[in-house]
C-alpha cells in the first residue's frame, strides 16, 4: 500500500491536481458561508418573529415553528434529495451548486434561528421593560438593547455550527456538486489509490475546519459570561 | 406549474420503509453505544491520563471531529482493501460512524468528568463515604445529569446522520427510500413520506429520553 503512495505521490501532487483541490475546497467554503449567512439573517427574523406576542402574527409564527422544529429533524441528505427534486423542474438550468446552496440555507436557518433564539432569550426580561419605560419602539430595543447583550451568547455556538456545517456539506457531492468529496472521488476515479485521494481530501477539510474550530474554541472563552 | 402528486404509489411501501427505520435506529444504537466506551476511555484519558495518552485522546478527537464522516467511511471502504482489508459496506460505515461519535463522545464525558467539583468529593469524604459509595452516589449521579440533555441531543443526531449509510449500500431508510424512488420515479413523494417518518422518529426518541430523563436521573430536560 505505502509503495503505491510513494509511486503516485509524484503524480499526485501536479500544479494541476492542486488548482483542482483549491477551486473544490473554494465551493465548501462558499456553500458553506452563503448558507450560513443566509441563515443567520433569516434565523434572526425567525427569532424575533417567535418572541413577538402580536395576535395578528399568529399564524406565521406557527408556520415558523413547525419549519424549525421539521427541518431540524429530517437529515441533510434527505434535505438535499428534496431541494434537487422540487427546484430541478422548477428553475430549468440552475446549477446543481446553487440547488446544494438552497439546501444548505433551509437547513441552516432552522438551526441558527434555534441558536439566536436562545441567545435573545438570555437577556435578562428587565432590561426590556427598561426600554420600554424609556419610550424606545420594538426596533430600537431589539437593536440597542437586546442584540449588543445578546451576540455573546449567540455567536460561539454559531460558529461552532458553521464549523459543522463545512463537514455536512459534504453530502453535497451525492447530487454531483464538485466540492472536495466529490473532488476526491474524482481523483479516485482517475486512478489514483483512494488512500492518497481520500487523504487528502481529509487533510483539506481538516485545514478548512480545524482554524474555524479554534476560533470558535477561543470565542467561547472569551465570550463567557465575566 | 401543474405537478400532481401521487403518494398512492409510495404508501403501500409504508412496511419497508418503516423496516427501514429500523434499521435506521439499529445503526444508531450501535454507533451510539460503542462509540460510548471509546467515549469513556478517551475521556479518562484526556481528563486523568499521562501525557502520552493525552495527546492520543486529543488527537483523535481533532481530527475525528474536524472531518466529514462520509469521507471517514469512504477512506474505510474503498482504501482498506488496498491494505488487504475487505470490509463490508454495512461495517466499515458502522466502523466508520463509530468512531466518529466516540470522538465527539469523547468530549461531551469529559465535560461531565471534569464539572464534579472538588467540594463535592471533600463532603462525601467528611460524611464517611468509602471509595465506591462516593462513586456510585456522588459522582455518577452528577456526571449522569450533566451529560443526560446532550447524549440524548447526540443520538437524536446519530439517528440523522445514520443516513449516509444509504451512499454505502446501506438499506437503513434513506437506503431504502433511494431504492424505492428509483423504481417508481415518483421522488418527491418518496422522499418528503421519510422526511415525516424521520420526523416522527427523533421525535419519538428525544421525547421518550426526556421522560427516561426525567424519571431516572431527575434531569430538568425540556420534553420539547
Amino acid at each position: 500500500m505505502f509503495d503505491r503512495i510513494l509511486q503516485e505521490a509524484p503524480e499526485f501532487l501536479t500544479v494541476e491536481n492542486l488548482v483542482f483541490l483549491a477551486e473544490a475546497a473554494g465551493r465548501t467554503l462558499g456553500m458553506t458561508l452563503i448558507g450560513c449567512s443566509v441563515g443567520m439573517v433569516l434565523g434572526l427574523l425567525i427569532a424575533v418573529l417567535r418572541q413577538s406576542r402580536a395576535r395578528a402574527l399568529l399564524p406565521l409564527r406557527a408556520v415558523v415553528i413547525l419549519y424549525v422544529e421539521t427541518f431540524r429533524r429530517i437529515p441533510f441528505l434527505v434535505i438535499i434529495f428534496i431541494v434537487l427534486f422540487v427546484i430541478e423542474p422548477l428553475v430549468p438550468g440552475v446549477s446543481l451548486l446553487g440547488i446544494a446552496t438552497v439546501a444548505v440555507c433551509l437547513l441552516s436557518t432552522a438551526f441558527l434561528s434555534e441558536i439566536v433564539r436562545a441567545g435573545l432569550e438570555a437577556v435578562p426580561r428587565q432590561q426590556v421593560e427598561g426600554a420600554r419605560t424609556l419610550n424606545f419602539n420594538e426596533l430600537q430595543t431589539l437593536v440597542k438593547v437586546i442584540l449588543p447583550q445578546a451576540w455573546r451568547v449567540i455567536l460561539p455556538p454559531a460558529a461552532a455550527f458553521v464549523v459543522m456545517f463545512i463537514k455536512d456539506t459534504s453530502l453535497a457531492s451525492q447530487i454531483g456538486v464538485i466540492e472536495l468529496t466529490f473532488a476526491g472521488k474524482m481523483l479516485v476515479n482517475r486512478g489514483f489509490s483512494p488512500v492518497l485521494g481520500f487523504g487528502a481530501i481529509l487533510a483539506s477539510y481538516f485545514l478548512l475546519s480545524y482554524p474555524l474550530s479554534r476560533l470558535a474554541a477561543a470565542l467561547e472563552k472569551r465570550l463567557a459570561s465575566p | 406549474m401543474d405537478y400532481t402528486f401521487q403518494f398512492e404509489q409510495v404508501l403501500p411501501q409504508l412496511p419497508y420503509l418503516l423496516g427501514g427505520a429500523l434499521v435506521t435506529l439499529q445503526i444508531a444504537f450501535v454507533t451510539f453505544w460503542a462509540g460510548a466506551v471509546i467515549g469513556v476511555g478517551g475521556a479518562i484519558a484526556k481528563v486523568y491520563g499521562g501525557t502520552g495518552a493525552r495527546r492520543i485522546a486529543s488527537s483523535y478527537v481533532t481530527f475525528f471531529t474536524n472531518t466529514p464522516a462520509l469521507v471517514q467511511v469512504f477512506l474505510l471502504y474503498y482504501a482498506l482493501p488496498d491494505a488487504g482489508v475487505l470490509l463490508e459496506s454495512m461495517t466499515a460505515v458502522l466502523i466508520g460512524l463509530t468512531l466518529n461519535a466516540g470522538a465527539y463522545l469523547t468530549e461531551i464525558i469529559r465535560a461531565g468528568v471534569i464539572s464534579v467539583r472538588r467540594s463535592e468529593m471533600e463532603a462525601a469524604i467528611a460524611l464517611g463515604l468509602s471509595r465506591l459509595q462516593i462513586l456510585r452516589h456522588v459522582i455518577l449521579p452528577h456526571i449522569a445529569r450533566t451529560i443526560y440533555a446532550p447524549l440524548s441531543n447526540f443520538f437524536v443526531w446519530l439517528v440523522l446522520g445514520s443516513s449516509v449509510a444509504a451512499l454505502f449500500g446501506v438499506e437503513e431508510l434513506t437506503g431504502r427510500a433511494i431504492n424505492i424512488s428509483t423504481a417508481n420515479l415518483r421522488s418527491i413523494e418518496t422522499f418528503t413520506v421519510i422526511a415525516v417518518i424521520y420526523v416522527a422518529l427523533t421525535l419519538v426518541a428525544s421525547t421518550s429520553l426526556a421522560l427516561v430523563g426525567r424519571w431516572a436521573f431527575r434531569v430538568r430536560a425540556k420534553v420539547f
